[in-house]
Order: structure tokens, then C-alpha cells, then sequence
């Protein structure tokens, strides 16, 4: 690879940390696509009087309402055999062993099953708000940026009034009056959270719409919104990447806080703050629910910072020479 | 500057205007209106026994009968007036609410802010002067760890092993004062109240060090490198002289406007953190607005936490303006 987007990549591998980081993000994402093949109560494979059955992938009408562990015959499963909202009141708040590998919580959930599925709200939340928030602000910022004059002057006040939100008790009250879903949680986390996204474009389209190729575009009559997507936006992306993926950093926090006040996504989903709120109950002894949920959001928050640092470090070659 | 105060004035009408309106906007528009509006007080009367009159009562008690405009216009007239009505939850008046919480959650905040600023001044000069060695990267990435950690996390991990419990019991689980506060003397009841504050503000200030000390140790690195810095060296200045007298007060610019960017955030903070210690300031009032769909409360709440954010940022710009001549001197053109 070469150009602008290969040599940033070349930079960027050469910091260990970037990459690391890079790395347990990419797990995450494994992690969360095959959620129900590393956590279900169905086996992969059930071999029952020499015929072959793949409940995880078929619904076999001769087991509808059967305890798949009741089954005789062998049987293969998924590396937690449990799915996350299977209770079993027999085993409420014990602590990791073999049986449950993170332990359970209040009733009788398996914790691994339900980290594992919790990463899908993480991840989710925070790319797909990120995803609004990125295009809303790209577009505010482009315009403000492109045309300057008075559409500025209106933009920037907008941008000003926003950023001066009071965001999170905003959320709050909208999560509260508007109903709690992942969907509510992600749309407003999305349309309060574009004004830095903005300023930065506005700021490079600035710089950028006077530079010898979009001048030179405009001479040879291309529209306005050509020489926006075609010819300024790509030199004005690299600050922009940088920022969302901050931003997901940050999401996810936001995200994680909500649930653990209570208002982010819904039972039985589970997600990570939902968790850490519920383990607030048994912080006295349950070392195991109050532990790895917080250290889950802590590594996957600190990864994508670090994979943020090192894209602002690649991307931005003036400090090189 | 007097033009220049002015203008920042006017910009604060608008701004705050915007942040309300948007709010009641919110709150209006909000599905099922009054529906969702009475899933809170259902603990009062049940849904079906909410008479149509007392409905209709209530709905006029909120000016949620008369169009938007009409309503919020009615609101910022009162709030104008400092009349931010009555809690609906409990019929006291909001002012009230508002008297008892915001002194407590501003004096946590400001403590945390001076905090954050002690601490984080000095270590980013430091990692500046001492830049690119083994130290300057342990500062900063134990910094960046520390940024990345939930506070709300860190917040459950003190009070689990150092409030009681199996482990330390060296602070109070939460609240501002001890049972016994009243029987206590002056001193005796201020070091009490530190004692209830300390994690509390751990947990409000930790994660500001990393933001704030590596832009005081950029800015730092910026301005090194400037010619007056290189002029300052040849002339023979101690080290110590060219980066305290020269370069630390130039870089000490940025640094004031950073103060107001982090006063929006605030409130979130406060009521992730009050919540968690049971502290009863504005975070707290907030939260158990929002959970009773307290309307007066949430729009007294939004509107003081933006005047106060909008004053935060219209000092930060006077300042600005005081410590920078260039800023002063475009401002009057």
C-alpha cells in the first residue's frame, strides 16, 4: 500500500501500543459477531440414536421446550453452555468455578455469557452513535465550512449553543420522557454529540477550499457538491477518524454510565453498566460482578483511546519531520 | 473591551434562549405527552383513578395545555423573574430544592477543578522539561490509564475496599455529615465534611489530570521552541528563568479557556458521582427529577447548570482577553 492511507498505516503499525490496542478492539468485535456460538445453552452437535442434530443453527421441533443438558446421547457445546438470560435459582451469586467460569449473578444469570453478549450493546452503541453523530457533523461542519458567510455565522452559533449542553442530564431527560431502548440511548447520544466533528471539518474545509485543486475544480465548473465529497472531504477525513475514534471511546462510557443508572438498554439484554449497577447489591463479597464488568469497560475504553493516539500519530506526519 | 464585554454579553441571551428551549422542546414533544408525564406520580394516584379534572388541573399547573411557544415563553418569563415554581413531587417550592443542592454540588466541583489544576500544572511542566525520557512516559501513560477509567467503576471499587465492608474502613459510605455532625464543634464539623468528600472528589478528579496536564505539557512544547524562548537563552537567562518567567506564562494561556470547556460536563459527573456517595447536591436533585419526571425541577435544573456553564464561559473569554493583548486589541477594531 502506498499514498496517504498506506504510509499512515505503515507508521501506525510500527507503535506496538496502537497496535496492540488495535488488536483487542478487532477480539471485541469477533467476540461480539459469534456471541451465540461461544455462549449458548443449545449444543453445536447432538448425536442421539445415530442421528446428527445442529440445534444451535436449526430448531428441531422434537426439542422444542427440552433441557438440551437433559439430553442423552453426546452432545458438544459452545465453551459456556449457558445463554444469557437462563437463570437457575440454584445457583444465585457464586463465585467463579469450573461449573461457571465468572460466576453468576442475583438470579443465577452466567456472568461469562452475559459479558460476552454485553459486548454486542458496547459495540453497537458506540459505532452506530458514533456513525449519526460523524455524518451530522460532517455535513453541518462541510456547509459551514465550504460557504462560510452568514450559513457560518448561523452554524456556529448552533454549534456554540450545543456545545454548551448540559449532555448527559439531557440524555437523561430524554431516555426518562422518550422511553429507555438501545435505539433511544444511540439516537440521542448521536444528535447531541456532533459539534466537535463539526468544528473540526468547518476548520479543514476552511484551510482547504482555497488550495490550488479545489480552486482549480471550481474553474472547470464542478459543482459545489463535487468538489465537497469528491475533492475536499478525503483531505479533510484523517482529523475526522481520529476524533470517532475518541468518540466511541467516550460513547461506550456514556453508554456504560446510562445502563449502570439504570437507564440504558432493557432486561434481559445485558450490557456491561448493567451489570457493574446490579453488583452494587453484593459489593460486600461479590468480588466477581463488581471486578470484571468494570475491568471489561476500562480495556475496551482504553484500547480504542489507544488506537485513537495512535492513528493521531499516524496520520499527522508534521511531527515526524 | 468594554465593546467586547458587551458583545459577549449579548451572545449569552441567545445561547441560554436556545439550551431551554430545546429542553421544553424535549419535554413537550416527548410520546403520549401527559401519559408518560403521569407514569410518575402513579405511585400517588393510580392511573385510572387520575380524575379528568385533577388531569386537567395539573395540565394547566405546567402550561402543558397551551401551545409551545405560549408555554415556554410563560416559563422564561417566571424563571426571568427567578420563579421556577414547585416541585411537583413533593410541593415545595424549586428555589428550595435549588438553595439546598447547588452550594454543594459547586463547592464539590470547584474543589475538584483547583484540584485538577494543582496537580496537573506542574506535572505537565515537568514531562515538558523532562521530555521524551522514562519518566515523561510513565507520567503519561499512568495519566492515560487513568483517564480511560470509569468513574463510576472507581467509584464502587473505593467505597468496596476502603469504606467499610471486608477490607479498609477508612471513609463514610456516602452522605455529607456524620450522624453525630451536631454534636460536633466548628473544626471538628469541617474536617468532617472533608472526610465525607475525599472520594468523591477522587472520583471527580482523576480522570482530568491526563487532559489537562498533557495540554499544559503541549503547549509548553509549543512554546519552547519559539524565538523569544531562543532569544531568552542566548542572552545568558538561568533554564529556570526562561521556562517560569517566559515560557510557563505564555503557555498558562490556553489553559484558562480549557477551564470553561470542562464546566458543560459538570453536572453529568455530579450526578453519576453524587448518586453513587449519596451526596444530596445538584447531581442527586437531577437524578431523582428525571426519575419522577419532575418538569419544573428538570427545567430549573438545565437553565441554572447553562447560566452557570455560559458565566463560566464569559469569564474564561474576559480573561482571555485581560491576559492576551492581541485578543483585546482585535476586539476593539
Amino acid at each position: 500500500m502506498t499514498g496517504y492511507w498506506g504510509t499512515a498505516w505503515k507508521r501506525f503499525k510500527h507503535n506496538k501500543v496502537a497496535l496492540g490496542g488495535l488488536w483487542i478492539v478487532l477480539f471485541l468485535f469477533v467476540i461480539a459477531l459469534c456471541a451465540p456460538l461461544i455462549a449458548n445453552n443449545k449444543p453445536y452437535i447432538i448425536i442421539k440414536n445415530n442421528a446428527l442434530y445442529f440445534p444451535i443453527i436449526i430448531d428441531y421441533k422434537e426439542f422444542e421446550g427440552v433441557d438440551f443438558k437433559k439430553i442423552d446421547g453426546y452432545k458438544l457445546f459452545p465453551p459456556i453452555p449457558y445463554s444469557y438470560s437462563e437463570y437457575d435459582l440454584n445457583a444465585i451469586v457464586v463465585p467463579p468455578s469450573s461449573k461457571h467460569l465468572l460466576g453468576t449473578d442475583e438470579q443465577g444469570r452466567d456472568l461469562a455469557a452475559r459479558m460476552i453478549y454485553g459486548t454486542r450493546v458496547s459495540i453497537f452503541v458506540g459505532f452506530v452513535a458514533v456513525f449519526i453523530y460523524v455524518t451530522i457533523g460532517i455535513i453541518i461542519g462541510a456547509l459551514a465550512g465550504f460557504y462560510g458567510g452568514w450559513v457560518d455565522i448561523i452554524i456556529s452559533r448552533i454549534i456554540e449553543i450545543v456545545m454548551c449542553f448540559p449532555t448527559f442530564f439531557l440524555i437523561l431527560t430524554i431516555l426518562a420522557l422518550w422511553g429507555q431502548s438501545l435505539l433511544n440511548v444511540m439516537i440521542v447520544i448521536g444528535i447531541t454529540g456532533w459539534t466537535g466533528i463539526a468544528r473540526i471539518v468547518r476548520g479543514e474545509f476552511f484551510k482547504l477550499r482555497e488550495q490550488d485543486f479545489a480552486v482549480a475544480s471550481r474553474a472547470l465548473g464542478a459543482k459545489d457538491w463535487w468538489i465537497i465529497f469528491k475533492h475536499i472531504l478525503p483531505n479533510a477525513m484523517a482529523p475526522v477518524m481520529v476524533s470517532a475514534t475518541f468518540g466511541i471511546a467516550s460513547t461506550i462510557l456514556i453508554e456504560s454510565s446510562l445502563s449502570f443508572l439504570g437507564f440504558g438498554v432493557q432486561p434481559p439484554t445485558p450490557s456491561w453498566g448493567d451489570i457493574l449497577s446490579q453488583s452494587r447489591d453484593f459489593i460486600d463479597f461479590a468480588w466477581w460482578l463488581t471486578l470484571i464488568p468494570g475491568f471489561a469497560i476500562f480495556i475496551t475504553i482504553t484500547s480504542y483511546n489507544v488506537v485513537g493516539e495512535g492513528l493521531q500519530d499516524a496520520l499527522d506526519p508534521k511531527q515526524y519531520y | 473591551m468594554r465593546y467586547y464585554i458587551i458583545k459577549r454579553i449579548l451572545i449569552i441571551i441567545p445561547t441560554f434562549i436556545g439550551i431551554t428551549f430545546i429542553t421544553y422542546l424535549m419535554i413537550r414533544l416527548a410520546p403520549g405527552d401527559f401519559t408518560s408525564l403521569r407514569a410518575g406520580i402513579e405511585g400517588e394516584l393510580k392511573a385510572g383513578s387520575l380524575s379528568k379534572e385533577i388531569f386537567e388541573q395539573e395540565k394547566k399547573l405546567y402550561g402543558l395545555d397551551k401551545p409551545i411557544i405560549v408555554g415556554y415563553s410563560e416559563w422564561l418569563y417566571k424563571t426571568v423573574k427567578l420563579d421556577f415554581g414547585t416541585s411537583r413531587k413533593d410541593g415545595r417550592t424549586v428555589a428550595a430544592h435549588i438553595i439546598e443542592s447547588l452550594p454543594i454540588t459547586l463547592s464539590l466541583n470547584i474543589l475538584s477543578i483547583v484540584i485538577v489544576y494543582i496537580i496537573s500544572i506542574p506535572l505537565g511542566i515537568f514531562s515538558a522539561i523532562k521530555k521524551d525520557t522514562v519518566i515523561d512516559r510513565i507520567v503519561s501513560i499512568t495519566l492515560f490509564l487513568l483517564y480511560s477509567l470509569p468513574s463510576f467503576w472507581v467509584a464502587l471499587l473505593l467505597l468496596k475496599y476502603l469504606s467499610g465492608g471486608d477490607y479498609l474502613n477508612l471513609f463514610p459510605l456516602g452522605g455529607l455529615y456524620s450522624d453525630w455532625f451536631d454534636q460536633l464543634n466548628v473544626l471538628q464539623k469541617a474536617m468532617d465534611v472533608i472526610w465525607h468528600l475525599i472520594l468523591p472528589v477522587v472520583t471527580l478528579t482523576y480522570g482530568g489530570f491526563a487532559f489537562l496536564s498533557r495540554y499544559t505539557r503541549a503547549t509548553m512544547l509549543e512554546v519552547i521552541n519559539q524565538q523569544y524562548i531562543v532569544t531568552a537563552r542566548a542572552k545568558g537567562l538561568s533554564e529556570k528563568k526562561v521556562l517560569f518567567v517566559h515560557a510557563f506564562r505564555n503557555s498558562l494561556i490556553p489553559l484558562i479557556t480549557l477551564m470553561a470547556t470542562m464546566l458543560p460536563g459538570l453536572l453529568g459527573g455530579s450526578v453519576v458521582v453524587e448518586s453513587i456517595f449519596s451526596v444530596p447536591g445538584m447531581g442527586m436533585l437531577a437524578f431523582e427529577s428525571i426519575l419522577s419526571r419532575d418538569i419544573p425541577v428538570i427545567m430549573a435544573i438545565t437553565s441554572i447548570s447553562a447560566f452557570l456553564t455560559l458565566i463560566g464561559i464569559f469569564l474564561g473569554d474576559i480573561m482571555y482577553a485581560i491576559v492576551d493583548p492581541r485578543i483585546r486589541l482585535e476586539a476593539q477594531q
